[in-house]
């Protein structure tokens, strides 16, 4: 049986999203194959690493999760030929993992690090490689590569924690240039959080501080008019697979944590309650939708999954790309549901997407001879 | 090896006495099934599983009871300690180990001396003061047998009825002469109409029930294997059921289910020409879907929100009795287009994601199940999927009836059949095998597993049958 890892928690503001990410629907639909030996690899908030049977259930973590790790041994890890999952002891056990799965949201997960020791470690692992999750994790590196290649993004400025420090009042007077209402957010942050609407100058202050309270960096950018917000799930590697666009029917101004994660509903995970699925807009902007989507799940090198959301004003029909999720929540399985897509399905075509890249890169030349070592120390090597 | 260690040594934690006193209440202190359950198990610390032990008046006595008589035994061990030496040691040993092995059938007594002792002559008083109301009582009395589909009819026929009528049925599927008798002292004088559920356990078991019930109109469900256990033969179930056609004579209105093979049959051997056989054929242009069901009979055309093909005689035979009773064309169009499906027999639920439940649980008979796999196979343009512990109380057709479920099962194409591992389920494996199925068979441990893994299975639009639910002391 393959062993496969899922990878949740985090030393990240997402931490409990993660865990409920990593149980459904992934640990869950992987239970329901009976075809994988799962092990769940649940990262702690300081960043401590445990590995027990009892973390494939949910259950475990919604009490007095503390008390019960203060119990448990942390476990390490080893990347020589492989991934091997090590629980220390007097008799240790060691387990090679075959696939890695990450369910990690926000940062030291989704942001890239967790898939470079994935790759150090050479295993196939599921989802978006280092590079893309790193830039999409940025909201303003994702803007800036999303203008550059024509896809259009509303008008924004961002900066540092120091640069706003040193620099206040150029960033206040490039502000000045963009219209009201504006959006300030914490550019490494997801799930929405410490994103504040701003109205006017008034509240911009503040709106800043409070998300560089979560962050080194920050965006400001406009809002836009007659707003229409969808989100379209995509997955594959070269050949797509698109999932319904879908329209968060929220009545606050905008799609918050507590809209998307606290909100209850039946299927666990993401709330699917006020949300449109598929999104009833025309089949111009559906079109529209498809193809920047497309273009920038390509662009910033997306694989196995990701999801992009856009920004529509429904009177000019302009489509902007707002911000690249390179593992949404829950995978966003309700959303796959409705286009034919079962959580097991949506896993283990995942799994395959993990094995087909990682096919690929074996192939891929990495090494290179030279005989520069030889020469070095000896007699000037440029010209 | 293993299990027999975890057998013998679960008889010795705390929680053996526990598991007892509750498998008693399970099986609702019928002190048969509960040795054989006894028999059964091989883990006596995980015997709760699907329920629990219920802390009512009799089983927190009876578990009193239980360490007492426990203690006791323990305490009949001591003398063999006055023999000297190692030989008096010994023989104390193996006598505490002996213990467990023996207080099972120890704690039956006290509770078949409360029953016959007790019990008994208290329920016969109270059944002796039902009769009696129910003599004076003016209402046309109604009575269901048959080994599948009374609480359906039970169910059908009150919502039909209960359109011009002041109609009363003992609620949930109280169908023995105490569940009655409880049901009868609630009654005001005032109801029209009474429907009484028969229920067989043992030969004779009908006969009790129509001497306590008197019926006016009797109605005979169907024949088939459920009880075949205690029933031993078809035949001794048949006879049961048929002592209602007994009770009524010739003069009195009979029902029988024509759909039964078995009930047809003994209907024709025992000449019973009165009675009236109702089935799917007294209907036309029959439709049915996940929507509900149309029909017509003669020039009157009906609507059920009801699934199934196999809801067609059930309602008919009650289009029928309401006719007899005078009832007006309109108010029985009325009650027809009333009747729902009842709480787990085919209870259709949406969820969010827009799969379809349809919720079986109750049913676990092969007549039923059959019908559920051709309704099942009738909607087309879903993706479908069966889920299913098998049948319990088979005997020895068991094998016969789940590899028919399984060649059924492929002959209408369902896409997942999803089985729970145990003793009957690698039958319709086997079934499914023979006759070539084509689509998936997904296995799991338990049901619990099968329900969790389900909402990872299912995407928009796909029908999931759950077929019967075992309880504890069949797993």
């Amino acid at each position: 049986m393959k062993t496969v890892a899922v990878f949740f928690g985090g030393k990240s503001a997402e931490h409990d999203v993660s865990i409920i990410t990593g149980h459904t629907p992934i640990i869950q639909s992987l239970q329901a194959t009976g075809e994988y030996d799962i092990y769940p690899v649940y990262i702690a908030r300081d960043g401590s690493w445990y590995s027990i049977p009892e973390m494939n259930n949910l259950a475990y973590f919604k009490k007095d999760l503390e008390e019960k790790l203060s119990k448990e041994k942390k476990i390490r890890f080893d990347i020589n030929d492989g991934l091997t999952l090590i629980w220390p002891g007097l008799r240790e056990k060691k387990v090679s993992i075959d696939v890695a799965f990450p369910a990690m949201h926000g940062t030291y997960g989704e942001d890239g690090s967790l898939m470079g020791i994935l790759r150090m470690a050479g295993i196939p692992f599921v989802g978006c490689d280092m590079a893309a999750s790193a830039v999409a994790m940025d909201k303003a590196f994702t803007k800036q590569i999303m203008e550059a290649e024509g896809v259009p993004v509303v008008p924004y400025v961002w900066f540092t924690k120091y640069q706003w420090e040193t620099k206040r009042d150029n960033y206040l007077r490039e502000i000045e240039n963009l219209s009201y209402p504006l959006f300030v957010k914490p550019v490494h942050l997801g799930s929405s959080i410490a994103i504040s609407k701003v109205r006017d100058a008034g509240e911009l202050k503040n709106a800043i501080e409070a998300a560089l309270h979560y962050d080194d960096k920050v965006l400001v950018e406009e809002g836009v008019e007659n707003l229409i917000e969808v989100t379209l799930p995509i997955m594959g590697n070269e050949r797509l697979t698109f999932g319904a666009i879908e329209r968060p029917m929220n009545d606050t101004d905008f799609f918050d944590f507590s809209d998307k994660y606290l909100g209850g509903g039946k299927g666990g995970g993401v709330n699917t309650e006020y949300s449109e699925i598929p999104a009833k807009i025309s089949e111009e902007l559906s079109q529209k939708v498809l193809e920047y989507g497309e273009r920038t799940y390509r662009t910033l090198g997306c694989a196995g999954i990701a999801r992009v959301d856009f920004l529509i004003d429904s009177q000019t029909e302009e489509v902007y790309v707002n911000e690249v999720n390179t593992l949404p929540g829950s995978l966003y399985h309700h959303n796959w549901k409705k286009v034919g897509v079962s959580g097991v399905e949506l896993c283990t075509r995942l799994v395959a997407f993990a094995e087909e890249r990682f096919a690929e890169q074996k192939d891929t030349t990495f090494a290179f001879e030279s005989d520069i070592l030889s020469k070095a120390g000896g007699q000037k090597m440029h010209e | 090896m293993f299990p027999m260690i975890t057998k013998t040594l679960s008889r010795f934690h705390p929680l053996f006495i526990r598991s007892l006193v509750y498998m008693l209440q399970a099986s609702e202190y019928h002190v048969r099934e509960y040795l054989a359950w006894y028999k059964r198990v091989e883990d006596f610390r995980t015997v709760e599983n699907r329920k629990v032990l219920v802390w009512t008046m009799k089983s927190v006595a009876l578990y009193v009871c239980a360490w007492v008589l426990f203690f006791f035994l323990l305490a009949l061990t001591v003398p063999f300690l006055v023999f000297n030496g190692g030989v008096g040691y010994v023989l104390f040993l193996v006598a505490v180990y002996l213990v467990p092995y023996v207080f099972p059938y120890v704690l039956a007594v006290p509770v078949l001396f409360v029953q016959h002792v007790i019990q008994k002559p208290i329920e016969w008083f109270i059944v002796r003061n039902a009769r009696k109301t129910l003599q004076a009582h003016a209402g046309i009395k109604i009575g269901i047998a048959g080994s599948y589909g009374k609480t359906s009819m039970r169910e059908i026929l009150k919502t039909v009825l209960e359109t011009d009528l002041n109609v009363a049925a003992p609620p949930h599927s109280y169908n023995t002469p105490l569940g009655i008798s409880s049901f009868i002292k609630t009654l005001t004088g005032e109801e029209e109409v009474l429907i009484f559920e028969m229920g067989e356990y043992y030969p004779g078991d009908v006969k009790e029930l129509c001497k306590l019930v008197r019926p006016d109109i009797g109605i005979i469900t169907g024949v088939n294997e459920a009880h075949l256990e205690k029933f031993k033969t078809l035949e001794r179930t048949q006879k049961t059921i048929f002592e209602l056609a007994e009770w009524l004579g010739e003069t009195k209105p009979l029902y029988i289910n024509g759909e039964s093979e078995h009930a047809k049959r003994y209907t024709e051997e025992e000449g019973l020409s009165h009675a009236q056989l109702y089935s799917v054929s007294d209907a036309e242009d029959v439709q049915t879907g996940l929507g509900g069901t149309t029909f017509r009979i003669g020039k009157e055309e009906y609507t059920s929100k009801l699934l199934g093909v196999h809801q067609i005689g059930p309602l008919a035979c009650a289009i029928s009795i309401a006719e007899h009773l005078r009832i007006p064309s309109e108010k029985i169009h009325e009650g027809i287009s009333k009747t729902t499906p009842f709480a787990h027999r085919l209870e259709p639920k949406t969820d969010s994601t827009g799969v379809v439940t349809l919720d079986d649980s109750y049913n676990g008979n092969p007549q039923g199940v059959a019908a559920v796999i051709a309704f099942l196979g009738s909607l087309k343009g879903h993706r479908r999927f069966y889920v299913t512990p098998g049948l319990v109380e088979m005997g020895d057709r068991t094998e016969l009836v789940h590899k028919d479920i399984g060649r059924q099962l492929a002959r209408e194409g369902i896409e997942q059949v999803i089985l729970i591992r145990n003793s009957v389920t690698p039958f319709i494996e086997q079934g499914l095998q023979e006759s070539q199925y084509g689509g998936k068979i997904t296995w799991y441990d338990d049901a619990f597993k099968a329900f969790e893994a389900l909402p990872h299975l299912t995407v928009s639009g796909d029908v999931v049958v759950l077929q019967n639910d075992w309880p504890d002391q069949y797993t």
